[in-house]
């Protein structure tokens, strides 16, 4: 039976700070929690089919606004809340397919009218996105608010169902 | 950007090329009506790859150089694996060479799936970006995205993952995929197959401009099948030589506005690898379907009109999927994943097809094994003088529009080419100067 709910974690284990997306979804999905589908992908383009018919997910992923390291943000991005083109999401990754990012994967998505009806995008402010380099101080002190982060979207939509279905 | 000169010249900068892979950009300079410069500037920093891999081991190139892309590390891997097992003398034996064929074929799906419909079907379609194409057209870009994920699901089960395949190495592989393993991908790649002729279908109703290029082209040709992961050198000029010769016939130079080095094919002017001299050098090497969708999408034996790279991607689309099923089909389980390859001191070559054409490696071993000289050609700088005189052509031709369709058509031609900068440093921005 397809999960209710996915939490993805993006990025490549093995580049610094964008291991942190796979990382928080590694120690999320250490908890077993019933009815969530926890998965690790490198390459955005396949978010697509992980959305296919799921209502809500969430996509941990490294991002670089400019803010410090460590920061986490978090935007919720569904079928109905705005394009995503003036998040920090949008602003890595314009040229070709090495760089079709989530933000792209968002917009293409909500193009193909393909988005989950509950979207939430958590990022991890990066510094380092070196080969073989682990992740940085700030991003490591941060799984634990990023995992926060995840955890507070699930139970907030655990609570909100029976009232929706109810509703 | 547009701005004039002091001599009443004029530029046209487009600062960062959209929709190719990597960061670079293309600099015009138009005097009195007459394009005088064309400069491809690739200013994503060095790499240097080849300098980090002296002192390593014989054993490490193919996973370093896969790195050096994200959307053909296949390439890397195969070009560097041919290399050094030719430096130590060794054979992998047919059923690994299949299987590296198998491997690569997932690798053609996924990059030609994504240049096909993501990034150059918007040009001939009118829209700045697949985004965009998605709102009007969302069974074309689904099309696509199936096709990506057909080659994503080969490169996988093959390979270990969709991403830098973690099951390749020197000799061979660390695990055979199963036979019940295989054909469970078969209604997938069917189907791909079917989406594949499709993409031929529409890809040959665009608006084409006419353009015939006059260059040298220049392939590999193995001594059967399509040219994927094997075969000596073969140009349209008529000469054939074996990888090993490649460093004498092709010459790399340093140019002041690209951090990639530029390759002339024996001190002649441009030559082109790719799809366009793949198909041109291979076309009776086409399985019968291929042959049937190449001669459906309006290409005849050969094809030397840029533009219609699309198409010839298109078919290739439907050779490898065939091959994948043909590969399926026959193999067999039992088969030992690898064979030893010790060290020797020597040098090697080797050369693959990248899906924007021929990858060259060439390693000089110690008796240990370790790594003294490394030398790395990629497709896209070897197309660099060919790009550059395509747009220094066809920007003559456009040289009476504005600013801003200049530059977008130019894009355009410069992404017939699928440039992969981030390879070709191991490689785009436009401006344009009028007087």
């Amino acid at each position: 039976m397809t999960s209710r709910f996915l939490v993805a974690g993006l990025g490549s284990p093995d580049r610094g700070d964008d291991a942190v997306g796979p990382m928080v979804a590694g120690l999320i999905a250490a908890d077993h929690l019933p009815g969530v589908l926890v998965v690790v992908h490198e390459d955005p383009t396949g978010l697509l089919d992980l959305w296919r018919g799921r209502d809500t997910v969430v996509v941990v992923d490294a991002v670089r606004s400019g803010a410090p390291a460590g920061t986490v943000l978090t935007v919720e991005t569904g079928e109905a809340q705005s394009p995503l083109l003036d998040q920090a999401w949008a602003r890595t990754g314009r040229g070709g397919t090495h760089a079709f990012g989530l933000a792209a994967a968002v917009e293409l998505a909500r193009a193909l009218h393909a988005l989950p009806r509950r979207l939430v995008l958590v990022g991890v402010e990066g510094e380092h996105f070196g080969h073989g380099e682990q992740l940085s101080g700030p991003v490591e002190a941060a799984l634990g608010e990023a995992i926060d982060a995840v955890m507070g979207v699930l139970e907030s939509w655990r609570d909100e169902e029976p009232a929706r279905r109810t509703g | 950007m547009s701005h004039k000169l002091t001599d009443g010249g004029q530029v046209l900068h487009v600062g960062t090329l959209a929709r190719v892979e990597g960061e670079g950009g293309l600099h015009l300079e138009i005097h009195d009506g007459k394009v005088t410069q064309a400069e491809l500037r690739i200013f994503e920093p060095p790499r240097f790859y080849e300098a980090f891999l002296r002192g390593r081991a014989w054993t490490e190139p193919p996973d370093i150089t896969a790195r050096i892309c994200g959307i053909c590390p296949v390439a890397y891997q195969f070009s560097s694996c041919m290399a050094l097992e030719d430096a130590c003398g060794v054979t992998v034996p047919q059923a690994i060479g299949t299987l590296r064929r198998l491997l690569y074929c997932g690798e053609w799906i996924e990059s030609h799936a994504l240049h096909v419909y993501l990034l150059h079907a918007p040009d001939f379609l009118g829209y700045p970006g697949a985004i965009e194409m998605a709102a009007d057209h969302p069974a074309v870009v689904e099309r696509g995205l199936r096709l990506k994920k057909v080659g994503n699901e080969l490169m996988t089960l093959v390979g270990g993952r969709s991403v830098h395949p973690v099951n390749v190495r020197l000799g061979g592989f660390y695990r055979m995929p199963t036979v019940a393993e295989l054909r469970a991908l078969r209604p997938a790649l069917e189907r791909g197959l079917e989406d594949a002729m499709e993409t031929v279908r529409l890809v040959a109703t665009f608006d084409f401009p006419e353009m015939e290029q006059p260059y040298t082209y220049l392939s590999l040709r193995p001594e059967t099948g399509y040219p994927i992961e094997a075969g000596d050198v073969v140009t349209t000029a008529g000469d054939t030589w074996p990888v090993r010769d490649f460093t004498q016939h092709i010459q790399e130079q340093h140019v002041a506005h690209s951090n990639a080095l530029h390759a002339t094919l024996d001190g002649t002017g441009p030559y082109v690898v790719g799809p366009l001299a793949r198909y041109t050098l291979n076309h009776d090497r086409l399985s019968p379907l291929a042959r049937e969708a190449a001669h459906e999408g309006g290409l005849g034996a050969t094809c030397r009109n840029p533009f219609r790279s699309i198409v010839v991607r298109a078919v290739e689309l439907v050779e490898v999927l065939v091959e994948s099923l043909r590969i399926i089909d026959g193999w067999r389980d039992g088969v030992p994943p690898a064979v030893p390859v010790p060290a020797r001191a020597g040098e090697g070559f080797g050369a693959t097809e990248a899906p924007r054409g021929v990858l060259f490696h060439r390693y000089r071993l110690d008796a240990d094994g370790i790594i003294l000289d490394a030398q790395i050609v990629p497709p896209t700088s070897q197309n660099q003088p060919s790009i550059e005189a395509d747009v220094r052509e066809l920007a003559q031709r456009w040289v009476e529009l504005s600013d801003h369709d200049l530059s977008h058509r130019c894009e355009a031609a410069i992404r017939n080419y699928d440039p992969c900068i981030s390879c070709a440093t191991h490689f785009l921005d436009l401006t344009v100067e009028r007087s």
